[in-house]
């Protein structure tokens, strides 16, 4: 899994630091982060440097709740896929699809509208 | 609060962030803590995090770390030059949309 994480990620070094950093975290939270994680997986990052810094973001959130004692719900909210979809929209473009999928659904509607246009 | 608010809120949250940085630099914690005294309790830590995260990206926003006698350096936001202008953008589209529902509501104009 790590294997595949880090090549989709294209930082191994800067990974493995997340990954070290989540390990000093009290076991609540981290329980937390790494449900986050997994489903962070399942949107397409933007690119390598938005990939990895997603984890180090959410790293930073995370420390920061620990050390100000914040309870992980008041964190989270009481709709926490609200949350975590909000938090990965910056570092997407696409959200769940590849940016080159979402280039082809606009290649596509620009297709249709300029043959809408010139009556085909 | 009640889904609507919430809902609605949603949409406003950027602005009403800028806003509370016009006043004054704030680090998230503060922020949030300020907007559950103002009512808005469903606001989730993590979601004006992701939010200022965005802010920053888009230079709305200057951050200066600060040592924390606990923990990494907090980083505490304030609006810049560009900030400011887009806040005034909001506050345009604040008034259009306003207006336009105190109309509705008096009678739909």
């Amino acid at each position: 899994m790590i294997m595949i994480v880090s090549k989709l990620i294209g930082d191994k070094r800067r990974y493995r630091q997340y990954k070290a950093r989540i390990r000093r975290l009290p076991e609540d939270y981290r329980t937390a982060v790494e449900a986050i994680e997994r489903y962070l997986m399942h949107f397409v990052p933007a690119d390598n440097e938005s990939a990895i810094s997603e984890f180090e973001d959410l790293a930073e959130l995370f420390e920061r709740a620990a050390s100000d004692g914040t309870p992980i719900r008041e964190l989270v909210g009481d709709e926490p896929t609200e949350f975590v979809e909000e938090f990965a929209r910056n570092y997407t473009k696409g959200g769940y699809a590849p940016d080159k999928e979402r280039q082809r659904l606009l290649r596509g509607i620009e297709r249709a509208i300029e043959a809408e246009r010139t009556g085909r | 609060m009640g889904k609507q608010t919430t809902e609605m809120l949603k949409g406003t949250l950027e602005g009403v962030v800028l806003a509370i940085l016009a006043g004054r630099p704030a680090y998230g914690y503060e922020i949030t803590a300020w907007l559950r005294d103002q009512g808005f309790s469903d606001i989730a830590e993590g979601t004006v995090y992701a939010l200022l995260v965005r802010v920053e990206k888009r230079g709305l926003v200057d951050v200066t770390k600060v040592p924390s006698e606990k923990g990494p350096p907090r980083k505490v936001y304030s609006l810049n030059d560009q900030g400011r202008e887009y806040l005034e953008e909001f506050w345009t589209a604040w008034r259009f949309l306003s207006e336009r529902l105190e109309q509705l509501r008096e009678g739909g104009r």
